[in-house]
């Protein structure tokens, strides 16, 4: 039961969709205002223009033709030039500056003979109308004729073999399909759109809802829109656990602590280290990432808390060269706040340069500040997106996160990414005799035994020092070190 | 009386574009005492000029002067409601 599909060429929107729009057929994009409708149905076209020389024909009937010429040329979309070199046609359907007074029964064969004209005139392959609903408020006396008429269009639409798409406005991100009931008669293909308030964060969301006689993926997915690949989706429900497990081992640039791993992280695995601050995390990240000079690898560090001049002096002061590392070629620094931009855009930020960098190796310091620029469940969709798009890679991963108790406990991030780890490293404060004393331990090490003993972990200025496990002691990981008998 | 210029869209002999032709002719006729322009457009044969004038509705009368310009959509069949819509006094009858 698989329809021939279009691919779009918006290659996130294909992979979600199983290879693109069904061929020939139409699809309604609904979604509330400001989530995007005019941008989808434009970048279909655009793509169609750019990849595959597929003419494409827009229809508006809202916006005016210059604002939306206007507005798309932020994405670096020549239309004025397709439109010259009859690869794209606007069909101008949006309302006019006069009035428009009905005196008796009407149709709109007018917009249907002028459609058909513009698809024969470039014999376009894509057609986008946008948005149908305003159509209703143009004629707004008149419902049930436009009613009527909207069945002829996608007649229309459906004997020209166009693929296209129809957008329309709803109310609510989650209720009715669209204001005016379009659905009733564009069942067969449905996407939806959606820009919902999250605690105080925009998500913008797009899911499937139908293609029928056709698979896909179901369920919101989240996208973001990026000025030079306009809309990106970040497919979740398409992550498969389907990567490459590697018995190959890597160091983490200690020694002690490739023993207490039984060898290593292994290649491709993702490791988490959680700590309290100051508890050494920076410092594990810093050999991790000097390991790499020993087999020339490479790795790209994202540090979300510190400068960069901040991470050569520390790593300096441990004895870490991270500037010649760089000028090597074979380290990548990337210093950001959080904050700066949605984590979509981080995810997709750091796709890109995974892309161009091809790292074997990243380090992210911390996971836990990029949680603070969005919800919960947003950011357990990004580390399952992002972990999955590592594996597929074959990146090993050292990610770290800052536990708000200084001796025992874990945080929120933790518990979102911890079932996704391979490893968990844990730092602890303990407190003995009136000292903080740290503590190092494997908590957990998929597909392979390791060290379950708690050790003293000291820091000075030649790096990380391992040593013996903590006798006669319990209650560290609870934070409450008590000293017990030795029988 | 002031000129009156019209432009009539319709498609080819639709029922509602007969009725739309037969009603604005009378009322060129009988009210604006042939002082009038219409050009009447089928869209069948002329389909760019519907194009530059953005017509969706068949039909579509637009009345270019006097200004404002105005559009009425519909086969017009209620006579009173046209000249209400155009201005034009039902008094005014030769």
């Amino acid at each position: 039961m698989n329809l021939t599909k279009l691919e779009t060429g918006n290659a996130s929107f294909d992979h979600i969709s199983h290879g693109g729009l069904p061929l020939g057929r139409t699809t309604l994009v609904a979604g509330s205002s400001g989530s995007a409708k005019t941008l989808f149905g434009a970048q279909f076209l655009a793509m169609g223009i750019q990849l595959f020389d597929q003419p494409g024909v827009f229809v508006t009937f809202e916006e005016q033709v210059d604002d939306i010429r206007k507005n798309l040329k932020s994405f670096n979309w020549d239309i004025d030039t397709w439109e010259k070199e009859g690869k794209w046609i606007f069909v101008d359907a949006a309302p006019k500056e006069e009035n428009i007074i009905a005196v008796g029964d009407f149709d709109l064969s007018a917009f249907r003979i002028r459609l058909e004209s513009a698809v024969q005139k470039c014999n376009a392959q894509r057609v986008v109308i946008d948005s149908i609903g305003s159509i209703f408020t143009q004629f707004h006396e008149e419902m049930h004729t436009i009613r009527r008429e909207l069945i002829q269009v996608a007649l229309t639409l459906s004997r020209l073999g166009a693929t296209s798409i129809i957008t329309a406005e709803r109310l609510e991100e989650y209720g009715k399909i669209t204001r005016f009931g379009v659905e009733e008669f564009l069942t067969d293909n449905v996407v939806i759109l959606r820009n919902v308030l999250q605690n105080e964060k925009r998500r913008r969301t797009i899911e499937i809802l139908k293609f029928r006689g056709s698979n896909h993926e179901k369920g919101e997915n989240p996208f973001s829109i990026n000025p030079e690949k306009a809309i990106v989706i970040i497919p979740l429900s398409a992550m498969n656990l389907k990567h490459i497990t590697s018995d190959e081992r890597v160091t983490s640039g200690i020694p002690t602590l490739d023993t207490m791993m039984n060898g290593g992280f292994f290649k491709g695995s993702i490791n988490l280290v959680s700590g309290a601050i100051g508890a050494g995390k920076t410092l594990l990240v810093a050999n991790f990432v000097s390991a790499i000079r020993e087999n020339r690898e490479r790795c790209l560090l994202m540090a979300f808390e510190e400068s960069t001049e901040q991470l050569y002096r520390n790593a300096a002061g441990w004895g870490i060269d991270f500037r010649g590392l760089e000028e090597e070629g074979l380290l990548k620094v990337i210093c950001i706040y959080p904050e700066v931009s949605s984590l979509e855009d981080h995810f997709i930020n750091i796709q890109e340069i995974v892309q161009r960098f091809k790292p074997d190796r990243i380090a992210i310091d911390s996971l836990s500040a990029l949680s603070r620029t969005s919800t919960d469940k947003g950011f357990r969709e990004f580390i399952i997106a992002f972990t999955a798009y590592l594996k597929h890679q074959e990146i090993t991963g050292m990610f770290t996160s800052n536990t708000p108790l200084l001796a025992g406990g874990t945080s929120d991030t933790e518990g979102n990414i911890s079932p996704i780890t391979d490893s968990i490293i844990l730092l602890r404060y303990v407190e003995m005799s009136g000292e903080m004393q740290r503590s190092i331990a494997v908590l957990k090490m998929r597909g392979s035994s390791h060290d379950s003993s708690i050790r003293k972990f000291s820091i000075s200025d030649k790096g990380a020092n391992i040593g013996k496990h903590f006798e006669g002691i319990s209650g560290i990981l609870t934070g409450n070190p008590m000293l017990i008998k030795l029988e | 009386m002031s000129m009156h210029v019209f432009q009539l869209f319709i498609n080819g002999h639709s029922p509602n574009s007969i009725e739309a032709v037969d009603t604005l002719l009378k009322i060129c006729r009988e009210n604006l005492n042939g002082n009038y322009q219409l050009k009447i457009i089928d869209i069948q044969k002329d389909p760019d000029k519907a194009e530059e004038a953005g017509i969706i509705a068949i039909p579509t009368l637009i009345r270019l002067e006097p200004t404002p310009v105005s559009r009425i959509i519909g086969a017009l069949n209620v006579r009173s409601r046209v000249l209400a819509a155009l201005g034009i006094s039902s008094l005014h009858k030769y």
